[in-house]
């Protein structure tokens, strides 16, 4: 059976290089069915199930007219959430599930309320780090790039254990979160070209059995080789 | 701001610096505006600045830019004070102020012209009000110090003064959007045959309609957000433009600029649509500060656009362009990529991108490479793409993502040693792309293609 992928908003949650991660996957399943939600729609996991839900870095402004947009869908989410489906949440979007994000000033804005976390915005300091993370039996490698830090439990649900730069914040060790099959990470950019054993294990959790990735040599040189590197800083 | 006796001694002891620095034979371009700007932190404010500023910003071009306003002013027998030695930054603007001014802080010339980094609006408009400032373009850019184009366009629309007259990019939405209550002109070129129904860019950072989201119809694509637009449901619309480029004589390198009804002809110096937007940005803030058309076609019509960012050079029967792309600069690099697919001819491609200073002392976030349009060098005429340094895994695997064929592709960690790899056979151009930090390893490389050319023949 053809495997369906979502990808939430690509105009405007495209931020750093992170469709990329879509246009791989592409390569790795051509096959697959990929669906390009725009804004104005209404997502087609609401009526549908799908096999994989994108959702990539925004603007902050955007950031709020996506929590109202995703607002009426919470409660499909959460029940998507419990029935397995692959979530695959990068950069702030991860924001968007947790209780809310806070301006300097204090103010807040109030989101989905999904996870038991909340975040903090600093738009004139921006976090910069490089990250090495193990996720089950492999280490995952990326980069953060940021103007929030988040906080609250994530011991429970937490997606990888730092083994170098930081966590939900920079006294945390905990990454992002990981519930069944929802996966949030505040890594940017193209982190399944970076981390090709990971994309096995989405494609895996989105039924492939044999999964196989695009130019998986070259890919695979490329990750050590970044792998090493992080290592000695 | 008033001047009070800290001021003072901080502008003695940064005067002294330079002095010091000068005669040791040092840089003294950016230390004493540090040291000024780090004992007096509202040193910008207190000192006196020239009655005329001229600002320009943007993401691509200001360099450019700032280069040709001073030569046409130069040559015109205009006096002023510029930062183009130093750093465009807070420090860099307090060390020309110190540079001008006399002992008692006042300004010894009447006019300036500052290049503006726009992420340091925070830290200079609050001091400094330009009378004029020019915007030539808002773009992504190093996503780790400027994050998206929605955060400096906010920084810049919330710092510039009031007071300071805008000279805008209206062709780029983003930027003809800044500080809407500042008076403004804007610039733009009309369209062109070569423009587009639909975005071939991966990045384009506005498509809803700023006023009620609705989604923007392109009257033209040019690349990326530049273009003309309008939204189907409100009136918001691309602006008039007061400095249009109605026509491009790409045969005879003219081109005609219309202002308030009247037409006017100019020399281009370059094919290459980014340097005519620099060029037209010139022409506007001269016009705007009453230069005539002889006072500044007979300046620009002679100018060189510097090695480290462009050449030209044919050896025996081929041709060797170096082109700046900037690393990090997603845009800067895909313009690179358009102009070498559209160049005539069968083409090899040098690709020097890293950040040498990432390469040294990290592992460079590669992020910015996905917003970069390698796409345009998957062309029949590109025959070959050579890229090296510490990226060269990642660079390698993103021209396959782009699908480029394997065989086209050489790569390899050592830059100089891979111009042994470069196949001249039906090679008409050979383009080298580099960063700006990157002009040595350029050279280099440059000067073995040279002595590769001359073997075969």
């Amino acid at each position: 059976m053809n495997k369906t992928i979502e990808i939430l908003f690509p105009e405007f949650c495209n931020l750093y290089g992170d469709i990329s991660n879509m246009k791989y996957l592409q390569k790795c399943i051509p096959e697959a069915n990929f669906i390009e939600t725009n804004f104005g729609e209404e997502p087609t996991f609401i009526k549908n199930d799908v096999e994989l839900i994108y959702m990539g870095p925004m603007t902050e402004k955007m950031q709020e007219k996506v929590i109202e947009k995703l607002k009426p869908y919470k409660q499909r989410i959460e029940e998507l959430i419990e029935k397995n489906t692959v979530f695959l949440i990068t950069g702030n979007a991860i924001e968007i599930f947790g209780k809310y994000i806070e301006n300097e000033d204090g103010s807040k804005i109030e989101a989905l309320g999904i996870f038991d976390i909340y975040s903090k915005r600093n738009m004139m300091k921006r976090h910069n780090s490089n990250f090495i993370g193990k996720y089950e039996d492999i280490e995952i490698v990326g980069f953060k790039s940021q103007f929030t830090q988040s906080y609250g439990n994530n011991e429970e649900n937490y997606f990888s254990k730092v083994e170098k730069g930081i966590g939900l914040n920079p006294e945390s060790i905990l990454e992002g979160i990981q519930k069944n099959n929802f996966i949030a990470t505040y890594l940017i950019g193209p982190i399944l070209i970076l981390n090709p054993e990971f994309t096995k294990k989405i494609l895996q959790k989105m039924g492939i059995e044999e999964p196989k990735v695009a130019f998986e040599q070259d890919v695979k040189n490329a990750y050590e080789q970044r792998l090493k590197e992080l290592k000695k800083l | 701001m008033r001047k009070n006796l800290k001021f003072y001694i901080v502008l003695y002891l940064a005067k002294l610096s330079r002095i010091a620095l000068k005669i040791i034979g040092r840089d003294a371009t950016y230390f004493p505006g540090k040291l000024a700007v780090t004992l007096c932190p509202d040193f910008l404010g207190r000192i006196d600045k020239p009655k005329t500023i001229i600002g320009v910003t943007g993401t691509n071009g200001k360099t450019t830019v700032c280069n040709m306003i001073e030569d046409c002013l130069k040559e015109n027998g205009y006096e002023f004070i510029d930062n183009h030695l130093g750093s465009n930054i807070n420090s860099g603007l307090a060390s020309t102020l110190i540079e001008g001014a006399t002992l008692l802080g006042k300004q010894k010339k009447d006019l300036a012209v500052f290049e503006i980094d726009e992420r340091s609006a925070v830290k200079i408009y609050p001091y400094i009000t330009p009378t004029y400032l020019v915007c030539t373009n808002l773009f992504r850019d190093s996503l780790k110090r400027n994050a998206h184009t929605e955060f400096i366009s906010n920084i810049l629309t919330n710092n510039i003064p009031k007071e300071t007259k805008l000279i805008l990019n209206g062709d780029d939405l983003i930027v003809s959007g800044l500080a809407p209550e500042n008076e403004r002109v804007y610039f733009g070129i009309d369209r062109l045959e070569t423009d587009l129904e639909k975005c071939e860019n991966i990045v384009r950072d506005i498509t809803v309609c700023p006023k009620c989201d609705t989604k923007l119809e392109y009257d033209f694509v040019r690349y990326n957000h530049v273009g003309r637009a309008h939204c189907r449901k409100c009136e918001f619309a691309s602006p008039k433009i007061n400095y249009e480029v109605t026509n491009i004589d790409f045969e005879n390198m003219k081109m005609c600029v219309r202002n308030e009804q009247k037409e006017e002809n100019y020399d281009v110096i370059n094919n290459n649509i980014i340097n005519i937007y620099n060029m037209l940005a010139t022409i506007a803030v001269l016009k705007e500060i009453g230069l005539t058309r002889n006072q500044i076609n007979s300046v620009l019509k002679n100018q060189k656009i510097v090695d480290t960012r462009y050449s030209k050079e044919k050896v025996k029967n081929i041709e060797i362009i170096t082109q700046l792309s900037k690393g990090m600069n997603p845009i800067a690099c895909s313009r690179a990529f358009d102009y070498v697919k559209k160049e005539e001819g069968n083409k090899a491609v040098f690709i020097l991108l890293d950040d040498l200073h990432e390469a040294a002392n990290s592992s460079e976030n590669i992020a910015w490479h996905y917003d970069t349009d390698y796409e345009f060098l998957n062309s029949e005429s590109i025959k070959q793409i050579l890229t090296a340094g510490a990226r060269y895994l990642d660079t390698y695997v993103r021209l396959q993502i782009a699908d480029i064929p394997k065989e086209k592709i050489v790569y390899g960690r050592d830059e100089i040693s891979l111009v042994d790899k470069l196949n001249l056979e039906g090679i008409d151009k050979v383009f080298i792309l580099h960063d700006l930090y990157s002009i040595d390893l350029k050279n280099q490389i440059k000067k073995k293609v040279e002595e590769k050319i001359l073997e075969n023949n």
